[in-house]
């Protein structure tokens, strides 16, 4: 009788309680690259053939051959992470190994630990010391106003908070490292 | 490891960058960007690792960086005196391979025309002459004796006036010196615009494409 959730009786007027339907949490409004919110993971001990299109930001671990890895977010590459393709992504950072051509819409940063093989197309571009590199690096600056610009949208896509999934061709989940809340879509190549 | 990954180990391997050991000041530096009047996408072509500070320095510019580290390349550090012109030829056109039409606007060639003997550098000339224009400016160094010495650096671009110098961890290179009247009949392809001998006997060069 004290029971909260009870539902309503029909014909009563609807409560302005929220609806029955839960609701996704918000994504924590932190910078999408900060955070370690809305980011798929493609663990260490992972090996994909193919190409990867993700909807949120992405970790690669493993290692990956094939055309190309896409993101409008960000993509890392960590230490451990090897990568045979082109990606494309807003901000791509590099502290493993590509071999590839990368286009970074805002920036692309290469690691001290990083090795690229390819050619790079940002509008700023960033090599820590200790970085190796070879290829072409074509560069557009732009003015601050359009970095702010990026920024905000950029805030505005991680306040709207995504929850995607993980979905292989095969309709598997394509790791157990992979998170739950973060869409990865891969094409055999 | 893949052949693809270990090709990128090795090809950049051979790259990496040693601690910034000095700056250096450059008069002829300033030069290759005061006389440019570039309306368009600054090209530039390095020959040697990309450094952190020479990209941090470009970013300024709309330009596009091409990077051919030759310093690491086996027929420049082990086979240069046993290939031919024709076989160097070759294999410098092989390394300056570049996307059809592009034309240098800026070549920074450091003082890789000093690890060059002649028939390398006769060869570099005609492999590169393809891939430059009238306005083409390079910027580079050169030793015209033996008892002067090349230490094995690298430099990057600080500022339009101050260059970094690095250590190569790579062993260094035979030095293969050239007088000026040398250097101009076998680098066929740029005339000498300006020479500013340097304290340590180098010589800082400004070069023209020449026509």
């Amino acid at each position: 009788m004290f029971d909260k959730h009870k539902p309503t009786r029909q014909g009563e007027p609807e409560s302005p309680e929220p609806a029955a339907t839960p609701q996704p949490p918000k994504a924590a409004p932190a910078p999408a690259s900060a955070g370690s919110a809305n980011v798929a993971m493609i663990g260490p001990g992972i090996r994909i053939n193919g190409d990867v299109s993700a909807d949120s930001n992405l970790r690669i671990d493993g290692h990956i051959e094939g055309r190309s890895i896409e993101s409008p977010h960000d993509v890392e590459i960590s230490e451990s992470g090897k990568v045979t393709a082109s990606v494309t992504a807003k901000v791509v950072k590099i502290a493993g190994t590509v071999n590839g051509d990368i286009a970074g819409s805002e920036k692309v940063v290469i690691s001290r630990s990083g090795r690229v093989q390819g050619n790079i197309v940002a509008p700023r571009v960033q090599l820590e010391d200790g970085a190796l590199f070879r290829g072409s690096i074509d560069m557009t600056p732009t003015d601050s106003a359009s970095s702010a610009n990026a920024e905000k949208q950029n805030r505005s896509a991680g306040e709207a908070g995504t929850r995607p999934t993980v979905v292989t061709d095969q309709g598997k989940a394509a790791t157990g490292s992979s998170r739950k809340d973060a869409e990865l879509t891969l094409k055999s190549g | 490891m893949t052949s693809a990954a270990l090709q990128v180990e090795e090809a950049a391997g051979a790259a990496r960058a040693g601690p910034l050991v000095s700056r250096q000041a450059t008069r002829l530096l300033p030069a290759l960007f005061q006389l440019r009047n570039v309306d368009h996408r600054l090209m530039v072509l390095e020959i040697g690792s990309a450094l952190p500070e020479t990209v941090n320095f470009f970013s300024e510019f709309k330009c596009r960086l091409h990077f051919v580290d030759l310093f690491g390349e086996a027929f420049v550090r082990d086979q240069q005196s046993e290939l031919s012109e024709q076989e160097l030829r070759d294999a410098f056109a092989q390394q300056l391979r570049f996307p059809e039409g592009t034309r240098f606007d800026l070549c920074l060639l450091w003082d890789f025309l000093g690890y060059l003997d002649d028939s390398a550098l006769r060869a570099f000339s005609s492999a590169l002459s393809p891939w430059i224009h009238s306005g083409t400016r390079a910027h580079g160094f050169g030793i015209h004796h033996l008892a002067i010495r090349l230490d094995n650096i690298q430099y990057g671009v600080i500022d339009r006036e101050t260059l970094s110098v690095r250590q190569r961890l790579t062993p260094q290179l035979q030095h293969h010196p050239h007088s000026q009247i040398e250097m101009q009949e076998m680098l066929t392809c740029f005339r000498f615009e300006r020479g500013l001998l340097l304290p340590d006997g180098k010589l800082e060069m400004l070069l023209k494409q020449r026509p």
